[in-house]
């Protein structure tokens, strides 16, 4: 007789809800989110603006906490950590990127790339660089400042500093939102090889359907609340 | 990594790093610039007091330590008496006067050759020979250099014209010396002394030398020069210490409050930086780590410039005013770099707080 083994999802969010206080305003940003993504999965977040799709990365990466709900991430309650805690879970287990690339302006690419290794504690792991600068295509372009490249260079190189340390989850905050369609599709592919080589965990925010499309799943949220999954 | 990060936010703002190592450069050179001067000025009186050679010094009650800031109330016979203590070689009066010249206040030092010979040993001549009239004058070899004082020269001190005599080696007393009895002439106060030197037959009886002057007169302001040398230090002198101290606060106000200034405009246009690194996983500490080390960099710099500057300075004072005294010690130039540091470093600290403290998402937000 054989039984089948639970696989805990990598990020469980139950009721989860933020509110901002904007003054003397309260303003609900998630009204009650509920999600489940199995790691490995490449997963879009999609909706209007203000419909809290950044609050929920947010979250999920630990910048900021929960007021109310359930969110575990690889097995941690984000719920029960204070700001130390869910930042140093975030060093180790979360990788970013945004729309704006948020290259530091004052180091090289590759300076951009090993400062996530450095922040990390672990030191500089020649081996995963090359790995990594190889695979996304930036190896020619490591001694240039941010403003030497283009900005599908730029976001390759935040992909690749997002990446470095191995995370267990990458969250992308449009990442193609400041590209061209030519330089989007590239980056889309690279997340999408990330994901099936390297079996990453991808969750992405995006307005982009076509965005969207090279994903395992959509997730469609309105006025703080997932709509469909 | 970290100190890369460092070096290339440095070298990002060239303006901003160079106005705040000019601050600490400043205030390191303003601390050593007040503590030279005032110990120069200390340290040389002293050691020119110590130069005449002799053993004992006798003034009034309450006279300054700054002779030329004494007057005379002491009379000439005094002198006598004290030569008739046992083991007293010799006996020495001298009459200050201060000297208003367009130059500022130099003090002139009247004396009387014969018995300032024999307490002192005599002058070195470097030029012409001892008083032959009343108003002859001597000069020191650094007060000719600094005023350009030539042997034969008329010099106008005290509203009376002198004519230099002779230029000796500097480092008996003062600068200037005109006979004790046109001093006493000039001043009105015939017959009265300032000061009187003293030498012992050996230096062994100085201490009981002094005692008997003690009962002699037990009003008298009587030291050895071995207790005067260690009179002679700011911290006996309050007046002194405050002064120096404000100016220390002063210094080390300047390169503090630029330092904030100048780290915390650096963390307003770096909040996002900041909040880049706090995505990365940066913690508070790490985050008030490199601020306050960007800030230590700044300093170091500035400390380095300020050592340059504090010789650059003291060379270019003792060419315009050969006649001063600025003391630069290896202990003062440690003090004034740690004062520099721990200025700065406070100075940083809140805005290095305040960086530590942004909130991620609102510091990726802003523009």
């Amino acid at each position: 007789m054989g039984g089948t083994t639970q696989v805990e999802p990598i990020i469980l969010a139950q009721e989860l809800k933020k509110v901002y206080r904007i003054g003397k305003v309260d303003v609900p940003a998630l009204r009650g989110v509920d999600l489940v993504v199995q790691e490995g999965e490449f997963l879009a977040v999609v909706g209007p603006s203000g419909c809290g799709k950044s609050t929920l990365l947010h979250i999920l990466g630990g910048l900021t906490g929960p007021t109310s709900g359930r969110v575990l991430v690889d097995g941690n309650d984000f719920c029960c950590m204070s700001d130390g805690d869910r930042t140093r879970f975030r060093r180790h287990k979360i990788g970013f990127v945004f729309q704006r690339f948020n290259l530091l302006p004052t180091l090289t690419a590759q300076d951009n790339i090993a400062l996530a290794q450095s922040i990390q504690g672990n030191g500089y792991n020649p081996h995963r660089f090359d790995q990594v600068t190889e695979m996304l295509g930036i190896k020619n372009k490591l001694s240039h400042r941010p403003y030497e490249l283009s900005g599908g260079e730029q976001q390759r190189v935040a992909i690749a500093r997002a990446v470095i340390c191995e995370p267990k989850i990458l969250l992308a905050d449009e990442p193609t939102g400041n590209l061209d369609t030519e330089n989007s599709q590239l980056v889309l592919n690279m997340l999408r090889t990330l994901n099936r080589s390297l079996r990453q965990t991808v969750l992405m925010i995006t307005h982009n359907p076509e965005a969207a499309a090279v994903c395992d799943r959509v997730v469609r949220m309105r006025d703080g609340r997932v709509v469909s999954s | 990594m970290g100190n890369k990060l460092i070096v290339a936010n440095v070298l990002h703002r060239p303006i901003r790093t160079i106005v705040s190592v000019l601050a600490v450069a400043i205030e390191v050179t303003l601390v050593l610039m007040v503590v030279g001067l005032t110990s120069g000025l200390l340290n040389d009186a002293a050691r020119r007091t110590q130069g005449i050679g002799a053993d004992i010094m006798v003034q009034p009650r309450g006279a300054s330590f700054f002779f030329g800031l004494t007057s005379a109330p002491m009379p000439i016979k005094i002198g006598d008496r004290l030569a008739q203590v046992p083991h007293v070689l010799a006996v020495t009066p001298v009459l200050f006067q201060s000297n208003a010249t367009g130059g500022g206040i130099g003090v002139i030092a009247g004396i009387d050759m014969e018995s300032w010979n024999r307490v002192s040993g005599g002058f070195f001549y470097l030029a012409g020979g001892p008083f032959e009239g009343p108003y002859d004058a001597l000069v020191d070899d650094v007060y000719a250099k600094a005023n350009h004082v030539k042997l034969g020269q008329t010099l106008n001190l005290l509203n009376q014209n002198f004519h230099v005599a002779g230029i000796v080696e500097h480092g008996k007393l003062s600068r200037l010396f005109i006979p004790l009895s046109t001093a006493q002439d000039l001043s009105s106060s015939h017959d009265k002394a300032s000061i009187f030197f003293v030498k012992c037959t050996e230096p062994g009886y100085t201490d009981d030398v002094l005692d008997t002057f003690h009962r002699l007169l037990p009003d008298a302001q009587i030291y050895s020069i071995k207790q005067y040398m260690t009179l002679m230090s700011s911290s006996n002198l309050p007046e002194l210490t405050y002064f120096v101290t404000a100016m220390i606060a002063i210094a080390v106000s300047i390169g503090l409050l630029v330092i904030f200034l100048s780290m915390y405009t650096t963390i307003t246009e770096r909040t996002r930086e900041i909040g880049i690194l706090k995505s990365l996983g940066a913690s508070k500490r790490y985050i008030l780590d490199i601020i306050l080390r960007e800030a230590g960099l700044l300093c170091v710099a500035g400390i380095v410039v300020g050592l340059l500057v504090s010789l650059l300075a003291r060379k270019a004072f003792l060419t315009a005013f050969p006649t001063l005294v600025v003391e630069m010690t290896f202990g003062w130039g440690i003090k004034a770099a740690a004062l520099a540091l721990a200025g700065s470093l406070v100075g940083a600290f809140y805005p290095a707080l305040r960086a530590s403290q942004l909130d991620p998402v609102d510091a990726l937000a802003y523009e």
